[in-house]
């Protein structure tokens, strides 16, 4: 047990030299900040100045070498934009983001997994298949036009809920909704087949033969199956959430999360808080992924030696 | 005048003691940092005003040129190059601090004799003819020009030269006796001036709360306190409004207006910017290199029938780079930029164009409507024959050789053609430096005439040869001034005021009532 | 946008499956509805130059914001309206719809086959290769997508080309986990073994034995990956780095568009319309596939 926590943790370690490194230099290949921070209309004169300014004058070898060691000590350097520690701002975008998400991972769950063993229980009939065109509409409908009709028609003319921020429970709603749409989809779709996958088990047969109603059997046996695999696909959407699909959803509810922040410091360039920022999300979702597969390493043998 | 003076604040008070005096801006923008001196952005200049005094300020009220007492009360030339200002007694910084000569030597001599590459970079263009200021005594000092300047006022009551405490500055990092760069970094985020409001919290990119400064010299601040808010959606800063979020938002496209105007609970206020919209040209691109190609490009545009069909009409064609605040300096008769197809399809059959492509840069949303009218231009281009394509990104392209069109925006600095057209177009200013403009001795011979006679004839004609230079051999089309637009609750009374520089949030006494 | 229940779900006991093409009689009235949906779409994207009765990009300045049909000030032959420049949103929803369409599938299949392949390799190969191809998935996970397409578009130039490229990386590691996780469940079976035994190649293994096992996660995967494309191509939009102007992709339609959801909704709306019964299509058929394929269901 023991090495493969210690092979989970290299594993860790590995990923993130990767990230680390492939973030630093892809930003370095796709352009100078001083061309978006402030770089319009400066002289050349100038400009070389704002390059010094930033560090950004020594050969990349150096500069590799230097946010190597920086990582290592801890000191993530100035925000170029806002010249203040690329770690604070981080944090400061870390907590409206972790409430949003932890909002709709509840919604989610409270939602799907009911909806998930509905469609598995009655999946030859209609019901079945209302419940699963319901979850992929999900899927079907960019969260941005989700977010702009809920804020159209609930807050503009119907008035009753807030638009801007964080403030109070209410705000959530309509970002929770926005965002949630397709992890109730992916949820709903695997809950249901993770059932359908439980139904075709031996014990299933026996116990419909010792005359349980199914839908005893389902949430006895299918649910206590799918719990830590319900968990690491949790933990799997974290890193779409934590951008891929929140960037517009924080942009429309003035939200002011970390989505946000790694795209608006990507097209500006703001390496330092872009590298700390995704460094900041590996490490959430590694962390959650590792302890996921440990945890069902506990669970079941056989993964173990699989990945052992 | 003082019974103007005491109706209004007669009016504010009014509305101090019987209306809400808390208020919250819904932004599209808000700065990273705040920190005049360095700062000239579009978003940044929303910001300063209401914290911050200049030495010399103006009547906002108007656009012509009327010269107010700031932190100085008199000021006189002395010398040709040495101007002595007296300053106001009894002034307080927001931290308390009383304002001396010290102060003003210090805030002034960061930008004349910068050596923090922000600030030298601002200064760069605009205050190189100042050498230094020195201290007379604590109410006086003393400000040496290189050379004799007709701009004084206007130099003296630029943004960049907003006054901010020594003593608290040098106190922001390390020894707090020292001056180091790392305390003009920690001013910005907590930036401290003169002006009738406090920067009482502010979180880069987010939030700005001004809260009123009870201890302000002049007329007090009309609100308790102002939070403006970062909303980077068009759909929700109105919606904000509705839901009483906001009491005022920023950025109202032209094609949004009618839904505010329909909405008995909402008004939008608005006016035609002090910048230009324009489209630069790279004189120096192999392919541009023929004068007749770019004055196709440029009289292929029907900048009217954008103005109509983009702007409503409400934005504001020039016939030349001129505008309406330049006072004496303004030269509406001047024609230096026209629509013209024919004339154009004549100069590309003459200059020979084979058809090639020409890119026209744009970020896709910086600009109120610039992707529409880089769509719309296009199309224009391709009536007489030219083969157009968009090119979106957010990067800045006007430094890259192969950069062939782009938009831009050519705000007004400061109310001269030298804070306008003056600033970009200078002999190895930003954009000859930029490789997309040559400059001679001819024209270097007129931009010098035109920047430090002290004759306006002169200016006037010397600018007249400049303009006849750049319609000869166009680097830059004017496209229009932008018609921008504040939406806001049905009782708030706020409007731009039109002796700004663009996008100033002016929350200070007489700016602002409400119903 | 995981759907993990292949990498995760405890090995089967199964015999190999052989992956049988459903038919129309298979299917129920909601998959009925779907297969026609697809079949109108995908006719409507092979014949857009012959079905859209406008230039897509062909701009009216003076008619600019026209509503639908049915509506006050409706414009003459213009079905769905006109947009922010005047053009024509019926024309812009087909040819809109044809590109949106390449590109999804394009973008599917490169994801397909580069993922596909280095998940086969890494179960079949196994060793360091197998550490290095799974560091690599492990580190695609974490970084969130948003951000590598954003790079990518900046280093190098938004063409369509590039967005091809871009689309198509999307979901590699995905395939490449389900790939690698079936065939190192497989590789341990009986049958497998014996064919090994029997001196086999592990090219012939791959492909007599392996390949048609992982084909019914694969196709789900498929159809799942199509969707999100599609959506993706519509956020990058959103932020600027989508399709360039004035070439009409539904993302970009939707993406530039959505400032007029309060005033011209129609402009949103419509292009909003043809993603979800596109993607909506797509899903269900996917999802019947995977029942279909599913031996165990069939057996019940």
């Amino acid at each position: 047990m023991l090495t493969y926590v210690l092979r989970t943790l290299l594993r860790m370690a590995i990923t993130l030299f990767l990230i680390v490194t492939l973030v630093f230099f892809a930003t370095r290949l796709s352009g100078n900040p001083v061309d978006f921070v402030l770089g319009e209309g400066i002289t050349k004169e100038d400009r070389a100045l704002l390059i010094a300014y930033y560090g950004l004058d020594s050969s990349i070898g150096t500069q590799y070498w230097r946010y190597l060691s920086s990582v290592f000590s801890g000191e993530f350097g100035l925000s170029f934009l806002e010249r203040r520690p690329v770690s604070e701002i981080v944090l400061e975008r870390a907590w409206p983001s972790l409430k949003l998400l932890l909002s709709a991972v509840c919604f989610t769950l409270i939602v799907s997994i009911p909806l998930g063993i509905l469609a598995a229980i009655y999946r030859t009939s209609i019901i079945g298949s209302v419940v699963m065109v319901i979850a992929f509409l999900g899927y079907a409908v960019p969260s941005f036009i989700i977010g702009i009709l809920l804020v159209l028609i609930f807050a503009y003319t119907l008035n009753w809920l807030p638009v801007i921020g964080d403030g109070t429970a209410l705000h959530f709603i309509m970002p929770t909704l926005a965002i949630s749409g397709t992890l109730v989809a992916a949820i709903t779709r695997f809950t249901r087949n993770a059932m359908l996958d439980v139904l075709s088990q031996d014990y299933m047969r026996t116990a419909r033969a010792k005359g349980l109603p199914e839908w005893i059997v389902i949430l006895k046996h299918g649910l206590r199956n799918a719990s830590i695999t319900l968990l690491s696909v949790v933990g799997l959407q974290i890193a779409s959430l934590a951008a891929a699909g929140s960037v517009v959803v924080e942009s429309i509810f003035a939200w002011p999360g970390i989505g946000d922040l790694l795209v608006r410091s990507a097209i500006l360039r703001d390496y330092p808080v872009l590298q700390f920022g995704v460094l900041s999300v590996a490490v959430a979702v590694i962390a959650i992924n590792a302890a996921v597969d440990i945890a069902y390493a506990f669970a079941d043998p056989r993964i173990r030696l699989a990945k052992g | 005048m003082t019974k103007l003076l005491a109706t209004t604040a007669l009016a504010s008070l009014m509305a101090t003691s019987a209306f809400a005096t808390e208020i919250t801006v819904g932004a599209a923008n808000v700065s990273s940092y705040l920190d005049p001196g360095r700062d000239h952005s579009n978003v940044g200049s929303q910001f300063y005003y209401n914290a911050f005094d200049t030495l010399i300020a103006k009547n906002h009220d108007t656009t012509d040129t009327e010269w107010q007492p700031g932190l100085a009360t008199e000021w006189k030339l002395i010398e040709p190059t040495i101007m002595e200002l007296k300053l106001r007694e009894g002034v307080k910084f927001h931290n308390g601090a009383d304002m001396t000569a010290d102060d003003v030597v210090f805030s002034l001599n960061r930008m004349y004799q910068a050596d923090f590459p922000p600030y030298q970079v601002r200064a760069r263009d605009r205050l190189e003819n100042f050498e230094k200021a020195e201290k007379v005594d604590d109410l006086t000092v003393r400000i040496h020009a290189k050379r004799p300047e007709p701009l004084w006022e206007t130099l003296l009551n630029l943004q960049q030269v907003m006054i901010i405490p020594e003593d608290y500055t040098k106190g922001l990092a390390g020894d707090p006796d020292k001056l180091e760069h790392d305390d003009f970094e920690a001013f910005s985020l907590k930036p401290v001036g003169t002006g009738p409001y406090k920067v009482s919290e502010f979180v880069p990119g987010e939030t700005v709360v001004w809260e009123r400064f009870d201890d302000f010299w002049g007329e007090k601040a009309p609100l308790d306190k102002v939070t403006v808010r970062h909303m980077p959606e068009t759909a929700s800063r109105i919606t904000a409004l509705k839901t009483g979020e906001a009491d005022i938002v920023t950025n109202i496209a032209p094609d949004q207006l009618q839904l505010i105007e329909n909405d008995p609970d909402m008004k939008a206020a608005g006016s035609a910017t002090a910048l230009f919209h324009v489209m630069i040209m790279n004189v120096n691109h192999p392919k541009l290199k023929d004068a007749r190609i770019r004055q196709a490009l440029s009289l292929a545009i029907d900048r009217d029938t954008l103005n109509e069909a983009l702007w409503g009409g409400k934005a504001v064609v020039p016939s030349t780079h001129t505008l309406e605040e330049f006072g004496e300096l303004y030269q509406p008769e001047l024609t230096t930029f026209e629509y013209n197809p024919e004339k154009a399809r004549e100069l590309l059959k003459e200059a020979g164009y084979d058809g090639f492509e020409l890119t026209y840069d744009t970020a896709p949303g910086y600009y109120t409507n610039g992707l529409l009218a880089a769509q719309a231009i296009m199309e224009m281009w391709a009536e007489v024959g030219i083969n157009g394509k968009v090119n979106v990104q957010d990067k800045w392209s006007g430094n890259s050789p192969d950069m062939m069109t782009r938009n831009w925006s050519n705000p007004m600095y400061f109310a001269d053609p030298f804070g306008s057209f003056g600033v970009m177009w200078a002999p190895n200013g930003p954009s000859e430096s930029e490789g997309r403009f040559n400059t001679d001795e001819d024209y270097a011979k007129s931009w010098e005439q035109f920047r430090y006679s002290g004759d306006v004839e002169l200016r006037r004609a010397a600018y007249a040869e400049l303009m006849e230079r750049i319609k000869q051999d166009p680097p830059v089309l004017p496209l229009y001034r932008p018609y921008e637009s504040w939406a806001m609750k049905t009782n708030v009374n706020w409007a731009p005021k039109p002796g700004h520089i663009p996008y100033v949030l002016d929350f200070r006494a007489g700016s602002i009532s409400f119903n | 946008m995981t759907d993990a229940t292949h990498h995760l779900s405890s090995p089967r006991n199964t015999a190999t499956k052989t992956f049988r093409i459903p038919i129309w009689s298979d299917a129920n009235w909601i998959v009925r509805i779907a297969l026609l949906i697809g079949l109108i779409l995908v006719v409507t994207a092979l014949t857009a130059p012959w079905l859209a009765p406008f230039d897509p990009n062909a701009q009216s300045l003076i008619s600019r914001l026209r509503p639908p049909i049915g509506f006050d000030r409706y414009k003459d032959g213009f079905y769905f309206g006109t947009d922010e420049l005047g053009r024509d949103i019926f024309s812009r929803c087909i040819y809109g719809l044809r590109l949106t369409f390449a590109l999804a599938l394009a973008g599917a299949v490169i994801g397909l086959l580069i993922g596909g392949t280095l998940g086969l390799m890494a179960g079949i190969i196994g060793g360091m290769f197998e550490e290095i191809v799974m560091g690599l998935v492990d580190a695609q996970i974490a970084i969130p997508f948003t951000l590598i397409a954003l790079l990518i578009l900046a280093a190098m130039g938004s063409s369509l080309d590039v967005m091809i490229l871009v689309l198509g990386v999307y979901g590699w590691e995905q395939y490449t986990r389900i790939v690698r996780g079936e065939v190192k469940k497989l590789i341990q079976m009986p049958f497998v073994e014996a064919a090994r035994a029997a001196g086999a190649t592990p090219a012939r293994i791959a492909v007599r034995h392996i390949l048609p096992n992982v084909v019914s996660p694969i196709v789900v995967q498929f159809t799942l990956n199509f969707s999100n494309i599609v959506i993706l191509e519509s956020t990058l939009s959103f932020l600027g780095l989508g399709v360039q102007p004035p070439t009409a992709t539904l993302g970009s339609m939707v993406g530039i568009g959505r400032d007029y959801l309060p005033t011209a909704p129609w402009i949103v709306l419509a292009p909003a319309m043809v993603i979800l019964l596109l993607t909506f299509a797509v899903q269900i058929l996917g999802d019947w596939l995977r029942d279909k394929a599913d031996v165990r269901l069939r057996s019940r």
